[in-house]
């Protein structure tokens, strides 16, 4: 038999287990917009008799009342895990996209300011030389639209190139982020290694630890792995960064000096640990990777097929205006002279307007023919074009990853909302309940009160 | 996507997302309209983009053609026209010199016949010297200012001066003077200082000898006549072959680069349509909460 006064205590534990819930739900409803919260739902248990009988008593309880066994927090490290993929794989192809579309913005095809447009001029106007062989004005013109066309390709070399120094500040700023990010990730994986050994709620510490973790696979596709004890150990490229409380340093180990220049070599990283430095070889994803891609690979080609069209545009000219006489009658010299390391962004305009080999014919006669032979389209056309075609159609793949890859994120998103996500009707619901319960619990006391009083102030008294 | 739970968070999400699609599909679609142009970057369609530099490139080199065909015209419409007045000029001199063989005439007369051939000779001289855009029409490519010397020796430089009036194809536009007067030392106008000389002494044998060189050198001028005829036709043809060709080609460019404006307005009217259903839903959905229901 069980005391008298125990239904008081049962009707106390129901008040106290209902002030947690609804502790817990306005805590959730404070949350509802909070990035990276998961909703938490508190768990009940109802004490009764001991799980473990006692030898020589019985317990004659009817139970007395509930208890608060665990307020759980509401997330699937599955889908977690998966999260941080996706993300990852989404933040890369971003950032390569919008890197990309600003490049493209800057070719200018098809269109009448772009280098075909300039080439097709360059073109015309030694037609019209070969017309007028000896007009100043035809060999004036040739010129002039020779600087114009070497002015559009030194031009989008120049877009090149002020790409990459983007690139390499972007690149220099996510390095400096993910060293901050890890620091803090050691520092919250800490905390929750003590906050675990104590006993205390790690919820809102295991938020953080999530998002910062979220953080670094957009930036590096740095791995995280849950351990037992609650911390998050992330590793980039197979290279430990970030294990237990001790956060290594991701470090740009070559292709840009420390004021964001090139170095001439490839952009490659290495993560230290105090002294120890390991250099990756794997490839790093997210932020980080794409630009460390778009300077590797991506915009050294686009630039290395300009260059490419440009020299041959120069040697396929050289080799026509030599074979001709100037004028004067003088054998005709280089027309173009760039320099070898860098043709679309050093094409100059080398003779002058009487130097123009327009005359197949020696002699300083009016013949037009040889400038007929260079007015006509021949292979850098061809080349640009496949150029161009080749970058749209990079630019369009880009951006078609990142829809796909965005459809994808959104549903795994949409997933872990599903499970950690709060809805306010639900906890509206869940405050009521206790509400009403914690009613109810109150109202047990009063008639606990009003029994006890019948017990003890009228029970023998005449 | 089968959903067990919805919440706030995600209707708020996927109603900003559709908003932003619908927005973005609206401005894609304003862009092709504010433009005119479909294909405003090569991404839009690679494919597109590289036939539209290459129809560029040919719209480039057949205006170029046109021009080339119409300067060449032009030269040619002068070397005719001068072939022309030397035709003429040829026919009064042999006038002259059949009258100058005709016995009758002596003296005073036959001395009028001699100035006025040395006067025709100096129009010849002077029209064998014609320019356009002061090159000599019979000088070939020379660098000089005229193609026959006061003596009439040639002095030009013979070569073709041609245009290229289509992918590969050259005309030649002029005629070459040692054709027309045929060669030094043997030319018109040493026929017609012998001619001039011949009548002035009344030498019937040297007249003679006179006419029959006139009238070859008439057939010489008529045949470079049909040439440059035939060199005409052909410039000409080629030129309106272009002009048919460039309003193709722009109409094939326009194929490819340019909205289709009907079907654009009817994109921007569906956007539009979905965009503000997206407004209208989101402001419907975002408004209720079990917390307005319960007091």
């Amino acid at each position: 038999m069980s005391g008298t006064l125990s239904s008081l205590n049962t009707a106390l534990s129901a008040l106290r287990y209902n002030r947690v819930a609804m502790d817990v739900a306005s805590h959730n409803i404070a949350n509802v917009a909070t990035e990276g919260y998961n909703r938490r739902r508190v768990d009940g248990e109802s004490m009764g008799a001991p799980v473990v009988p006692a030898r020589w008593s019985t317990y004659e309880g009817a139970g007395s009342g509930v208890r608060t066994s665990s307020i759980v927090r509401m997330n699937d490290a599955l889908l977690d895990n998966r999260a941080r993929t996706e993300h990852s794989s989404l933040s890369y192809l971003q950032l390569r996209a919008t890197a990309l579309a600003r490049m493209e913005s800057g070719v200018g095809e098809p269109g009448d300011s772009g280098v075909s447009a300039a080439m097709a001029d360059f073109r015309s106007s030694w037609q019209d030389l070969a017309n007028d062989p000896g007009g100043t004005a035809a060999r004036g013109q040739v010129l002039a639209r020779a600087e114009s066309l070497a002015g559009a390709l030194a031009a989008q070399a120049a877009n090149v190139s002020a790409e990459m120094t983007t690139q390499r500040l972007t690149l220099q700023g996510s390095v400096a982020e993910v060293d901050t990010v890890a620091t803090e990730l050691a520092a919250t994986n800490r905390a929750i290694a003590t906050a675990a050994l104590d006993g205390v709620d790690v919820s809102d510490l295991a938020d953080t630890r999530d998002v910062l973790g979220l953080r670094l696979a957009e930036l590096t596709g740095g791995v995280g792995l849950l351990q037992p004890d609650g911390t998050m150990t992330v590793s980039v490229a197979g290279v430990s960064l970030v294990s237990g409380s001790t956060a290594g340093t991701l470090r740009i180990a070559t292709g840009v000096t420390a004021s964001g220049g090139p170095d001439g070599s490839p952009v490659t990283f290495a993560i230290d640990h105090g002294a120890t430095s390991t250099t990756l070889t794997a490839d790093v994803r997210g932020e980080v990777g794409a630009s460390a891609d778009l300077l590797n690979t991506t915009l050294p080609a686009y630039a290395a097929g300009l260059g490419a069209v440009a020299r041959d545009l120069a040697d396929s000219v050289n080799a026509v205006h030599a074979a001709g006489y100037d004028l004067d009658g003088t054998t005709g010299t280089a027309f173009f002279s760039y320099d070898p390391a860098d043709p679309a962004a050093t094409l100059t305009v080398a003779v002058t307007a009487r130097q123009v080999a327009a005359s197949s014919l020696p002699g300083g006669v009016l013949d037009g023919s040889n400038a007929d032979v260079i007015g006509t389209a021949g292979t850098p056309e061809g080349s640009y074009q496949r150029l161009v075609n080749g970058f749209g159609t990079e630019v369009a793949s880009a951006q078609r990853l990142v829809r796909t890859q965005s459809l994808l994120t959104t549903q795994v998103d949409s997933a872990r909302e599903q499970l950690s996500g709060v809805n306010l009707d639900e906890e509206t619901v869940a405050m009521l309940t206790a509400q009403r319960a914690y009613e109810a619990a109150a109202r047990v006391m009063s008639v606990m009160d009003s029994v006890l009083d019948t017990l003890i102030n009228r029970t023998g008294i005449g | 996507m089968a959903m067990i739970r919805v919440t706030q968070n995600m209707v708020t999400n996927r109603s900003l997302t559709s908003l932003q699609a619908g927005l973005d599909r609206l401005a894609q679609t304003q862009e092709k309209l504010s433009t005119g142009k479909n294909l405003n970057r090569p991404s839009d369609s690679p494919t597109d983009a590289t036939t539209s530099m290459k129809i560029r490139v040919q719209l480039a080199e057949t205006q170029q053609h046109v021009r080339n065909a119409q300067n060449g015209l032009g030269w040619l419409d002068v070397t005719d026209t001068t072939l022309s007045g030397m035709a003429d000029n040829l026919r009064r001199v042999s006038e002259l010199a059949l009258q100058g063989a005709n016995a009758s005439i002596t003296g005073t007369s036959s001395e009028a016949l001699a100035t006025e051939v040395a006067q025709i000779r100096e129009g010849l001289l002077a029209q064998a010297n014609t320019t356009y855009l002061d090159r000599p029409i019979f000088g070939g490519v020379t660098a000089g200012s005229e193609a026959f010397d006061a003596s009439g020796a040639y002095v030009g430089a013979d070569a073709p001066v041609q245009r290229s009036v289509a992918d590969g194809v050259k005309v030649r536009i002029d005629v070459s003077g040692t054709t027309v007067v045929g060669p030094n030392g043997a030319n018109l106008f040493d026929d017609l200082t012998a001619l001039e000389n011949a009548l002035r002494l009344g030498d019937k044998a040297g007249i003679q000898a006179g006419i029959s060189a006139i009238t070859d050198r008439q057939r010489a001028v008529s045949d470079a006549q049909a040439a440059v005829g035939a060199s005409y036709n052909r410039v000409d043809a080629a030129e309106r072959k272009g002009q048919d060709a460039l309003v193709t080609l722009r109409s094939a460019l326009s194929e490819v680069e340019d909205t289709d404006l009907p079907k654009a307005m009817v994109d921007l009217q569906m956007h539009e349509v979905a965009y503000q259903a997206a407004l209208a839903s989101t402001a419907r959905v975002m408004q209720p909460s079990l917390v307005d229901l319960l007091r």
